[in-house]
């Protein structure tokens, strides 16, 4: 089964003010095919930057990322990224937005016609399938959004806090949605929220990140059987240590580029 | 009583929700979208032709200076049975037609190349900028001097003169595409040509439009003022022969004409535009 992506030592640094920054240190994250994987952390701890990395959008950074033992030089079809605003061409209809995505899919008309049709459906977008972005709510651009991502067929589905931007009762939605369509998709999934409640409800894992530099601080295991419900108690066990382990990193002071040593104190008070 | 009456009328305001579908309705709506900005648009010439028609009639003005509408109206109608308005209008049309094809095609290019390749903006853009400053009439001496007084010098003028905004709102254009939606086309492997025409295109339509409207007005300036210098047919040397002869009543017949040309064909371009981006009125 394909979609295992494997990442060694990665390291990521920016120039900011003609100072370098380092954004990622030393990150490595092994992900197997049809994993769900959640990664939170503060901001400023290189969450999305990691996340464009596996989808091949940003270069130049030290170690190696592997798709199914193949190193990531740039994006690829067989890894579908869905972005914290859904990015659909506002000059595109529903239809017309998810087809792009089969631009250069070795598909007949009538294959891609049923593709994007089939995908309409996965994200219950149907009816508005000629709808401009701009008559669409926030949760509909958004399923739209994902039904582009997956339209490919990709092994990997990257997710950069996709529900960032809705409102609490349809990013409620939209999680149980999601959860759906990776059981029937059975791709990987790897998802950057900052929502600790979202990514232990979705994920099989979720990777804390420290900030400045950005590492990996945690790696919570969540057991709790699917489909699964958000008063499940391992869920709520799981989400109460991983909320103790973000608050013990708490923001990191500017100057010094370290952990605040007060915040890392007080939780043992 | 207070309170049903309040229920009634609140009926009432909630009612044509449901109304509003039929066919009367529609028609309403079409004349209230369509009809009225249209009407809001003559109050002005309105206001201003009883003024026109006053003025001439009280004598406020010399007669030579401000001739009476219906002397104008009769100039009109006595060019118009000559077909010597005709082929004035005819030249002009021409030499407009002529130049602005070219300067669109040299503003859309050149606008192209800027806003796609940094290295040709860094290039191109300090000299293109500084030429963008020279008025069209001012190029008249020295393109005489290279191109004659003939048809070129006019075709050209317009040309250069259309070309400048069209190069700069292109590249705006181009420049101005969101560069998420370019990362879009980045995660479906799309090719340069791919990313042009799904994307870098599409987003630049408005702004390209928007130089193509300046650019057809400074195309009319150019002729006029082209027309006003070296030639001896065409509405801008009605102008000045009408001037020269005291005939105010021409001189108003080709302003009119030149006025109306420059509105009928912006509008025309308005609505090609918007069949372009429907996208942007339809539900909005």
């Amino acid at each position: 089964m394909s979609g295992h992506l494997n990442v060694q030592h990665i390291s990521k640094r920016f120039t900011v003010d003609g100072g370098p920054i380092e954004v990622l240190s030393d990150v490595s994250l092994s992900i197997r095919p049809g994993e769900f994987v959640s990664i939170v952390g503060p901001s400023g701890c290189g969450k999305s930057t990691l996340l464009r990395l596996l989808a091949g959008l940003d270069h130049g950074f030290d170690g190696t990322i592997l798709h199914d033992g193949k190193p990531i030089l740039g994006t690829s079809l067989d890894r579908g990224i869905v972005f914290q605003e859904p990015r659909l061409f506002p000059w595109a209809n529903v239809r017309q937005n998810i087809g792009l995505g089969l631009q250069n899919a070795p598909l007949s008309a009538a294959q891609k016609a049923e593709t994007i049709a089939a995908h309409i459906g996965l994200v219950g977008l149907q009816g508005f399938e000629r709808a401009y972005p701009h008559q669409l709510s926030g949760g509909m651009a958004q399923r739209a959004a994902i039904a582009r991502g997956l339209v490919n067929r990709p092994q990997i589905l990257l997710l950069d806090e996709p529900f960032g931007a809705l409102d609490a009762m349809t990013r409620g939605k939209m999680q149980v949605e999601l959860q759906r369509i990776w059981a029937q998709e059975k791709i990987t999934m790897v998802l950057v929220t900052h929502d600790v409640d979202e990514a232990v409800f979705l994920g099989d894992r979720v990777i804390v990140l420290a900030p400045r530099p950005g590492r990996i601080s945690h790696i919570f295991e969540v057991a709790a059987q699917r489909p699964r419900l958000r008063t499940d108690e391992g869920l709520v066990r799981v989400r109460n240590e991983i909320l103790l382990a973000l608050e013990g990193q708490g923001p990191a002071s500017a100057s010094t580029g370290r952990p605040d040593r007060d915040l890392l104190a007080r939780p043992a008070a | 009583m207070t309170s049903q009456w309040t229920i009634g009328s609140a009926i009432a305001r909630n009612g044509p929700a449901v109304v509003r579908t039929g066919r009367l309705a529609q028609t309403v709506r079409w004349f209230r979208r369509g009809v009225v900005p249209w009407l809001w648009g003559l109050v002005f010439p309105a206001v201003l032709f009883p003024i026109w028609l006053a003025g001439s009639h009280w004598g406020w003005l010399p007669e030579q200076i401000l001739p009476k509408p219906a002397d104008v109206w009769g100039t009109l109608l006595e060019m118009l049975r000559s077909g010597e308005l005709k082929a004035h209008t005819g030249i002009s049309l021409l030499r407009v037609v002529s130049g602005f094809v070219m300067g669109t095609a040299a503003g859309l290019s050149l606008g192209a190349a800027m806003g796609l390749s940094r290295t040709t903006d860094d290039y191109v853009r300090p000299l293109f900028t500084a030429i963008a400053q020279v008025p069209a009439l001012a190029w008249i001496p020295l393109a005489m001097l290279l191109l004659g007084i003939g048809e070129t010098l006019k075709i050209v003028m317009i040309a250069v003169a259309a070309c400048i905004p069209i190069a700069m709102n292109t590249r705006a254009g181009i420049r101005h595409v969101p560069r998420e939606f370019v990362e879009v086309g980045d995660t479906f492997k799309f090719s340069a040509w791919q990313k042009l025409r799904l994307v870098v295109l599409p987003g630049a339509i408005p702004s390209i439009f928007t130089g193509l409207r300046y650019g057809l007005t400074h195309a009319w300036i150019a002729l006029v003022s082209v027309e006003l210098v070296a030639s001896s047919e065409g509405l801008g040397y009605l102008l000045v022969w009408g001037r020269q002869m005291f005939w105010l009543d021409t001189v108003l017949v080709a302003m009119i004409v030149i006025g109306l040309i420059g509105f009928i064909t912006d509008t025309l371009l308005a609505v090609i535009e918007q069949h372009l981006q429907r996208w942007r009125i339809d539900g909005a």
